[in-house]
């Protein structure tokens, strides 16, 4: 490929991402969040840590930011300069938004994280070098870097707490770059289960680790193709358009009634992940 | 989940786990029971595992006594993950971080593995049948009244052989203490509804007004309330509901809250009335024996002596009045005054004037085995072992889910008064701060080893009654179950009655099958009835319920004014029970250490928490280490500055700073139950929580407070991240 080449088709080579002309073929993994039923519990964050053999890495590494929390949860304020934060909290989970034109993908030297037919962010830990460009190029500071060998590193599973690490998923080693996988390892029984039936996979057939702990069942997640799933439907309804940077929301303004929005959509990374905006009365 | 129904005792042998492989022993081979084991291929096990795919086991959550149902996925004979059981009304599929963390509590490294007995500072291993026997000698040598025991909360088939056991002894001292329990508010629940604890039903209400209950994250029954708060927020025709929290100290419902409202600490019953006085003048009926009791609660009064803006009550009094039902209860921060039953009488007294009993409070599902019914106690509970002891009543005590050296407040100087009680058993999990004072300590097995009955303190919606089963086999083979124990206690005892059960087990399902009539199993095989139980883990019962005192009354209510400030020790400590933490007991998960703290997002430690006009009045800023005295005590720990709280206190969370437990918890934070003042609810008796006054003073150091937030301290800085907008724009009703 000449830079000639490169600069020409510039537009072809930023679209990797499936398009109107390309679309997806029979699965789009996609979520939603409903940041008014988000109560910032912290179990779907738990969940995650059974479910992917997440280290609990201790006081000392997290204070260096080594934590590995796969989905954490912001808690923002609004209270400007209030005396007290009077309407509450708002608590956002953030994982890996599974982004259509991932910025981590380009800048990846080789080729360890890259994008599935079904639209999922994937991250191939035998093939990462640990240059952690990817890293630095999410906005959503989404990954997170083997520093250490956690699985020989003191207390962190010690016997016999490895007995609980899940077999369906790799345990990273050191100088490997991790982060969420929308539990792919789910994914790929259900649609195996479902090829074997000869159908596709139907709404609800697999719950990711975060979704299905979640007590207000503020998460919901499926396949965006299918018109029939609750996601699909909750993104139709907000009409927010996967392959979009500029969303129905965007050009309406005081007065919308439109909640779905995706986190820094301007730099046209177009997540697969929408949020739905929290909710405060007036009349109080 | 399994249909099929198969022979339990070859699942337990095929769960045989020993080592780096797997040791099955297959159907004939062998049995667990004597020992040998034979490896055999997988080719060969039973019909209902394949290898690589999970099995799921339903059982019910032991973090709390919520009494969620779960599903232990269960692979090539290990438990991995802990899920919601969906069948369960209390949690409906879902789980919190707590119950989660179980697995943690269930192969945690510092699980005490075989009976040790004192040998000076020392524990020795002993074996069982010395330690049964031991135990046995003690208790015949004692004067039979003089046996105690001491428990966390109770229910199920446990308790009704505890009873058995304390009858066949000739004893009558069970006492129960939970170091954190809603207890004043049973009290005052009971003189007001006939009932100590009403169901709540949010999912009703249009507007939910609580006095520092913190339903989402810590109170009584969370996973269940935030189920029905999802609901609440949806709505009835898109209507969502509306959610003010009143406290002096965020808690995580308080952040979920449309206004959270800081009032000055203790003040929550004069709001209330306040709001039943303002309520009457705005045209609703009260009675007049009522109207006549609030109405000095002005308005200008209210909100001098309460803090909230006179705007605020105003707002509220007509969110109240329009929009009916609503639904108000009183939580921690109401009850945790000397006057703490006044102020959830208070609360309770605004429910009933807004009608909303027999609507959103409802009488709850009775248990129609009352034997099997939960029994909770809380300090007053402790003061009375306590003071058993100290008139030398006390000879052998068992202790069993309480930690009381850790948890109660160092003014009744625990350590000491168990001191004094010549032969002390701790059934233990871990070498606890009461198990390092024990001269015996029995190690019990994990709720994903055991079997048992559960009885949940708050029904969802009927009467339920829980199963607990293993999902593996046992861990370490010198570990036993509680009900076990009490078991082979009471066969010493009463042979006639008990020796016919083999173990545990066989009386549990002998007991159940008994009762299989009144179970739902009336015309079913026993054994087909059994596996139906245990398949699905939860048996709901037919109960029936009583109606509920509706009528107001304000007989006997008597708030005093806002308390005085003390010169020496100026602020007041709130001891905040956290959703990872609790009473401390799960301290020693790592998972929950390192899930951060959802207001603070604080990891791997305690802190100071308090408002930036306390923090600049002290001269202090994030990260400086102060002193927090009482005059009980004092503790260490880093100042964490934040807008949600009021500046007449500081809040310090409990379950940290363990002196022994393990690896995760020993000496991380500072334990705030220690510096408590001894101050009670005038009624009840129970620890008055809120009542610590103390003053704050900078220890020197600064240090980085580790936590997840960034520096930016929860400010989007400009960006468009988390959003969020006005309700009355957005109609829930179109939504997906």
């Amino acid at each position: 490929m000449s830079i000639t080449n490169l600069l020409q088709n510039w537009s072809d080579f930023r679209q990797q991402h499936p398009s109107d002309e390309r679309p997806h073929q029979e699965y789009k993994w996609a979520m939603s969040i409903d940041l008014d039923l988000c109560t910032g519990c912290n179990a779907c964050s738990v969940a995650c840590y059974a479910e992917n053999n997440l280290p609990a890495v201790g006081k000392e590494k997290f204070s260096h930011g080594h934590s590995h929390h796969w989905l954490r949860i912001e808690r923002y304020w609004h209270n400007e300069d209030r005396e007290y934060a009077d309407q509450g909290a708002q608590f956002l989970p953030m994982m890996c938004q599974q982004c259509e034109a991932a910025p981590c993908e380009t800048v990846c030297p080789v080729g360890a994280t890259n994008h599935t037919a079904d639209g999922l962010n994937s991250q191939v830990y035998n093939r990462c070098v640990g240059s952690r460009y990817c890293n630095a190029n999410c906005p959503y500071k989404a990954r997170y870097f083997n520093w250490y060998d956690y699985p020989t590193t003191a207390d962190v599973w010690p016997a016999p707490m490895e007995q609980q690490l899940n077999p369906d998923v790799t345990v990273r080693g050191k100088g490997v770059m991790e982060k969420c996988t929308f539990c792919v390892q789910r994914l790929t029984v259900a649609k195996s289960n479902a090829r074997t039936e000869g159908r596709s996979v139907h709404d609800g057939e697999v719950q990711t680790a975060c979704q299905q702990a979640c007590p207000t069942g503020a998460i919901s997640f499926g396949n965006l193709i299918d018109p029939e799933s609750r996601v699909a439907k909750q993104w139709e309804k907000q009409q927010v358009k996967l392959n979009h940077d500029k969303q129905a929301k965007d050009a309406v303004h005081d007065g919308d009634k439109l909640r779905g929005y995706r986190i820094l959509e301007n730099l046209r990374t177009y997540p697969s992940v929408m949020y739905l905006e929290q909710l405060r009365e007036g009349a109080i | 989940m399994i249909e099929n129904s198969f022979n339990r005792r070859d699942f337990l042998k095929v769960l045989g786990w020993g080592g780096a492989t797997v040791a099955l022993s297959g159907c004939g081979n062998t049995s667990v029971e004597d020992g040998r084991e034979y490896v055999t291929s997988y080719v060969e096990t039973a019909d209902y595992i394949i290898p690589s795919i999970g099995t799921y086991f339903n059982s019910t959550c032991a973090q709390c006594d919520a009494g969620c149902g779960i599903m232990g996925r269960v692979r090539e004979g290990r438990v991995l993950k802990l899920e919601g059981n969906p069948d369960s009304p209390i949690n409906s599929g879902k789980m919190c971080g707590l119950g989660q963390a179980g697995v943690q509590a269930h192969y945690n490294p510092d699980r005490v593995r075989e009976p040790l007995l004192r040998n000076g500072d020392k524990g020795e291993a002993i074996t069982w049948e010395k330690a049964l026997q031991l135990v046995s000698e003690k208790v015949a040598s004692a004067n039979p009244g003089s046996v105690a025991f001491l428990t966390g909360g109770v229910s199920g088939h446990v308790k009704v052989l505890l009873k058995n056991y304390l009858d066949a002894i000739g004893s009558d001292q069970h006492y129960v203490y939970e170091a954190v329990a809603p207890s004043v508010v049973r009290a005052a629940n009971k003189k007001a509804y006939g009932v100590e604890m009403p169901r709540l039903r949010l999912d009703r209400a249009k507007v939910v007004v609580s006095f520092g209950a913190d339903f989402l994250g810590t109170w009584v029954s969370p996973v269940h309330f935030s189920r029905q708060y999802a609901k609440f927020r949806k709505g009835v025709n898109g209507e969502r509901g509306v959610l003010v929290q009143v406290e002096s100290k965020m808690t995580i419902t308080g952040a979920n809250a449309d206004r959270w409202l800081a009032i000055r600490p203790g003040t929550e019953g004069i709001l209330a009335l306040g709001l039943v006085n303002a309520l009457s003048a705005a045209g609703l009926t009260v009675p007049a024996e009522v109207a006549a009791a609030v109405k000095d609660y002005t308005l200008d009064r209210v909100s001098n002596d309460t803090g909230v803006s006179v705007e605020h009550i105003g707002k509220l009094t007509a969110l109240l009045k329009d929009r009916s039902p609503s639904l108000v209860i009183a939580g921690g921060a109401a009850e945790g005054y000397a006057h703490g039953s006044q102020n959830a009488a208070a609360v309770a007294l605004l429910n009933q004037v807004l009608g909303n009993v027999g609507k959103t409070v409802e009488a709850p599902a009775s248990m129609p085995f009352p034997q099997m019914a939960p029994i909770t106690g809380n300090r007053s509970s402790l003061q009375a072992l306590n003071d058993s002891i100290a008139q030398d009543g006390v000879k052998v005590l068992f202790n069993c889910g309480a930690n009381p050296i850790y948890s109660a407040p160092a003014s009744m100087n625990m350590k000491e008064s168990l001191k004094k009680v010549p032969f002390k058993v701790a059934f233990a999990h871990y070498m606890d701060e009461t198990a390092m004072e024990a001269d015996l300590v029995l190690p019990l097995n994990s709720s994903m080893e055991g079997w048992g009955t559960v009885v949940p303190e708050y029904f969802a919606e009927g009467a339920q009654l829980n199963i607990q089963q293993p999902l593996m086999e046992k861990l370490h083979p010198g570990t036993l179950g509680m009900g076990d124990v009490l078991l082979a206690l009471l066969k010493q005892r009463r042979p006639a009655e008990y020796s016919g059960y083999e173990d545990y087990y066989a009386y549990l399902k002998n007991a159940m099958v008994a009762i299989k009539g009144a179970l739902g199993g009336e015309n079913e095989d026993d054994d087909v009835f059994w596996d139906s139980v245990l398949s699905q883990g939860v048996v709901k019962l037919t109960s029936s319920s009583n109606a509920l005192v509706s009528s107001a009354s304000a007989a006997g209510l008597q708030l005093p004014p806002p308390a005085v400030e003390d010169g020496t020790y100026p602020l007041r400590l709130i001891p905040a029970v956290t959703p990872n933490m609790r009473d401390g007991r799960h301290a020693n998960e790592p998972w929950l250490q390192e899930s951060p703290d959802p207001l603070t997002t604080i990891v791997w430690d305690s802190w100071v928490e308090m408002h930036p006009k306390t923090a600049a009045k002290l001269g202090v800023v994030e990260g400086d280490i102060v002193e927090v005295a009482s005059k009980n005590g004092a503790i260490k720990g880093q100042v964490y500055v934040y807008s949600g709280i009021h500046p007449d206190v500081i809040s310090v969370p409990l379950g940290y700073g363990h002196e022994a437990m393990g690896r995760y918890s020993k000496g991380v934070g500072a334990n705030a139950f220690k510096i408590l003042d001894p101050v009670f609810d005038q009624q009840t008796g129970e620890l008055a929580m809120y009542e610590t006054r103390v003053k704050v003073t900078k220890a020197g150091k600064r240090v980085i407070v580790v936590k997840d937030e960034g520096p930016a301290g929860g400010n989007q800085s400009g960006r468009r991240i988390a959003l969020r907008m006005a309700s009355g724009k957005v109609n829930l009703a179109e939504e997906v």
